[in-house]
């Protein structure tokens, strides 16, 4: 059987916990630090106070338009083969590309992150087998040696061009979130195209405790508009911006995700939606956040709970670390939370590949995290039982003393009971040594080059390309690069 | 058919770990005319590539056994199919796994890639007593005594093995070598054993380079 999901909440928990949110939403409210929004809302029968930027919401509003949000759709990528069908049965990963910084591998040093950078993380994550769709460059508010204001259009059109899977575009403010949709319409074939199905997709991140910030709730809008999809996330600090207790934490992301997918549903009812957690906790020794802790695994599975209780697909956090170096701690934090998140039925799950309190990124860890994503995903498929897997007939063929080496059968199902490592090394000890004794992150390391030396991602067709680059000089023109 | 393409039939059903296959394609090479030898030098030629493709990690094990077993089966036929004495020239190689221990997979595969590899192969079993081994070998004038052990336990039985050919003034009669799961190049050295192979492909390698086989 297909294993059973880990749960830490009972439904009984659950009801608590929504109701609670209801309590706080009604009596003390949630700030939306955006007026388009706030409007939206108070037309729907939300008390609003815009001097305060501060939104009441009744329970029946709540309730009533976060059914609206659909439990099933297509996310659409440039090889559609690729394609995703997201729903709240299956697991994908999206891989953190665009982060200020990247471990630069031949000095074991961080350094700024470079559009040349982006094009080779695109590269490697597009030919990764166990990530499904892609963050990009367009959500940097900086990439080195490109002028912020643009760096967007550079970070998006580095990815399409780079990678055929489902890529991530801005919604950090109108303007770069219309640019994006722009950029994404050529992909479609047309805005009417655009508004029919999902290609581009993005993340809203609020602000904890109980705030929604004007650029990401511009993001919401705009991609609501387009019926594009949209992950609402809340990063909550326990301890820090939410209460130190988990349940209280949940309470206040819950707040801030399901105004949200409110205002979402409001502005076109059916948005495809994430219930988005990047939940973990403040260290309280040195007041910073840990992502790559059990608690934000825990918190990862009873976020998957919630959203699936809402009946929308939930969007995790997991296989991340505030490790500096691809070392042990590294991969404990990534395998532990990843497990966890996977096993607790979260339906995408963001960050492999990224390191040190999320602000490094390393191409290394990309091979690493894609080959504990193997493993995960093949402890989620379970052990299955039936004739053929009993294999009794076998076991009588071979009887006492012999071995399963020479049966067909061994050969028929290996590759589907066994996960066969990518860079895991099983070697003797002799054999690893004479091979000049490497550790993972050297083997990571050489691995990287040969993909860079012989990945080639699908050829983006020659207009499509000749758009994006004419709509990048019209954005560099207005932003006056 | 051209016997060269039928020849190429046993290679590739090798490569194709097909036991039925091979067996049938060298039936029918060998009752077209082809010459038994060049059938048994093509399957021959099939496990070794079988050899070095497990050796880079290109095949599993699964696929290296069963083509081993192919191999075994083509030889049978083919020395049926010969006149007897006609393959005698073969270095020959008595095989097993010593007193104590019943690990044998992995003796079974070299065994298989030794046959591959155009040796006599004389696979006495497992949990094999020290004395069978040198009696068979004396009994056949056996090149090589290959002693095969899995466990830190039964170990000792390869170094009592070469004690007791040296008690015997037979030490240079036989090239001993060894290998197994737990024994090591270190052990090789230090029990006075002529070689060590630390898997199936190493293994042939050392047997041909004992006995002085070109690959």
């Amino acid at each position: 059987m297909k294993p059973k999901r880990i749960e830490v909440l009972d439904e009984n928990e659950i009801d608590q916990i929504h109701h609670a949110t209801l309590t706080v939403l009604e009596k003390t409210g949630i700030n939306v630090n955006e007026e388009q929004a706030r409007n939206i809302l108070r037309k729907n029968g939300a008390t609003v106070d815009d001097a305060k930027k501060r939104v009441w919401i009744p329970r029946s509003l709540l309730e009533d338009n976060v059914k609206k949000a659909p439990s099933e759709f297509i996310m659409h990528a440039r090889d559609p083969k690729l394609n995703l069908k997201i729903d709240l049965d299956t697991t994908y990963l999206e891989p953190m590309v665009g982060r200020l910084n990247i471990l630069d591998a031949s000095t074991g040093k961080r350094r700024r992150t470079t559009l040349k950078d982006l094009e080779h993380l695109m590269k490697v994550a597009n030919a990764m087998p166990n990530f499904h769709l892609l963050h990009s460059g367009a959500m940097m508010p900086h990439i080195e040696g490109i002028q912020d204001s643009v760096a967007h259009v550079h970070g998006y059109f580095t990815a399409i061009k780079n990678a055929q899977k489902v890529v991530k575009g801005t919604g950090r403010g109108t303007s770069k979130a219309e640019d994006c949709m722009r950029m994404a319409a050529v992909l479609a074939g047309g805005k009417e195209e655009l508004r029919k199905n999902a290609w581009v997709f993005t993340t809203c991140n609020t602000i904890s405790p109980l705030q929604l910030d004007k650029p990401q709730v511009e993001g919401i809008i705009v991609y609501a508009r387009y019926g594009q999809p949209v992950d609402i996330t809340a990063e909550v600090q326990s301890g820090g911006t939410a209460p130190v207790t988990l349940a209280g934490a949940l309470v206040v992301q819950n707040c801030e995700v399901l105004t949200g997918i409110l205002i979402a549903q409001l502005v076109n009812p059916g948005t495809p939606v994430f219930y988005g957690t990047c939940g973990g906790i403040m260290d309280m020794r040195m007041a910073d956040i840990s992502l790559g802790c059990v608690e934000s695994g825990l918190i990862n599975i009873a976020s998957a709970q919630l959203a699936h209780h809402y009946k929308i697909p939930c969007r995790g956090t997991a296989a991340t670390t505030e490790s500096k170096a691809l070392d042990m701690q590294a991969g404990y934090d990534k395998a532990l939370t990843l497990m966890m998140a996977a096993q607790g039925g979260v339906n995408t799950i963001f960050y492999p590949g990224v390191m040190d309190h999320a602000l490094t990124i390393s191409l290394e860890s990309y091979v690493i995290d894609n080959e504990i994503a193997g493993m995960v995903f093949r402890a989620l498929r379970g052990i299955e039982v039936d004739e053929e897997h009993l294999a009794v007939d076998i076991i009588n063929k071979v009887g006492p003393i012999g071995h399963f080496l020479n049966q067909k059968h061994t050969m028929q199902y290996l590759l589907k009971e066994h996960y066969m490592p990518t860079i895991s090394d099983r070697r003797l000890r002799e054999d690893w040594e004479k091979d000049g004794s490497k550790e993972l992150k050297d083997v990571a390391k050489e691995r990287v080059q040969k993909i860079l030396k012989e990945h080639t991602p699908m050829e983006l067709d020659k207009d499509k390309e000749k758009e994006l680059r004419a709509i990048i000089k019209e954005v560099e023109k207005r932003e006056k690069v | 058919m051209s016997h060269d393409k039928l020849v190429e039939d046993v290679r590739q059903a090798i490569l194709n770990y097909d036991s039925e296959g091979a067996v049938k394609a060298a039936k029918d090479a060998i009752s077209q005319k082809a010459d038994p030898l060049k059938v048994l030098d093509a399957a021959s030629e099939g496990i070794k590539i079988m050899g070095e493709k497990f050796h880079a990690q290109e095949i599993f094990l699964p696929q290296l056994t069963l083509a081993a077993d192919a191999m075994v089966a083509v030889e049978k036929l083919v020395e049926e199919n010969l006149p007897k004495g006609k393959l005698s020239h073969k270095k020959k190689i008595v095989f097993g796994t010593i007193e104590g221990d019943l690990h044998d997979i992995g003796k079974n595969i070299v065994s298989a890639m030794l046959t591959g590899a155009g040796f006599e192969v004389h696979d006495i079993g497992k949990d094999v007593p020290v004395a069978t081994f040198i009696e068979k070998a004396k009994e056949l004038q056996a090149d090589i005594i290959g002693v095969s052990a899995l466990m830190t336990t039964t170990m000792d039985g390869q170094r009592k093995l070469i004690e007791e050919l040296k008690k015997t003034n037979m030490r240079k009669k036989f090239k001993v070598l060894i290998g197994g799961g737990c024994t090591t190049k270190e052990w090789a050295k230090k029990i006075g054993a002529d070689g060590y192979g630390r898997d199936a492909k190493a293994a042939v390698d050392i047997a041909m380079k004992t006995v002085g086989v070109k690959a």
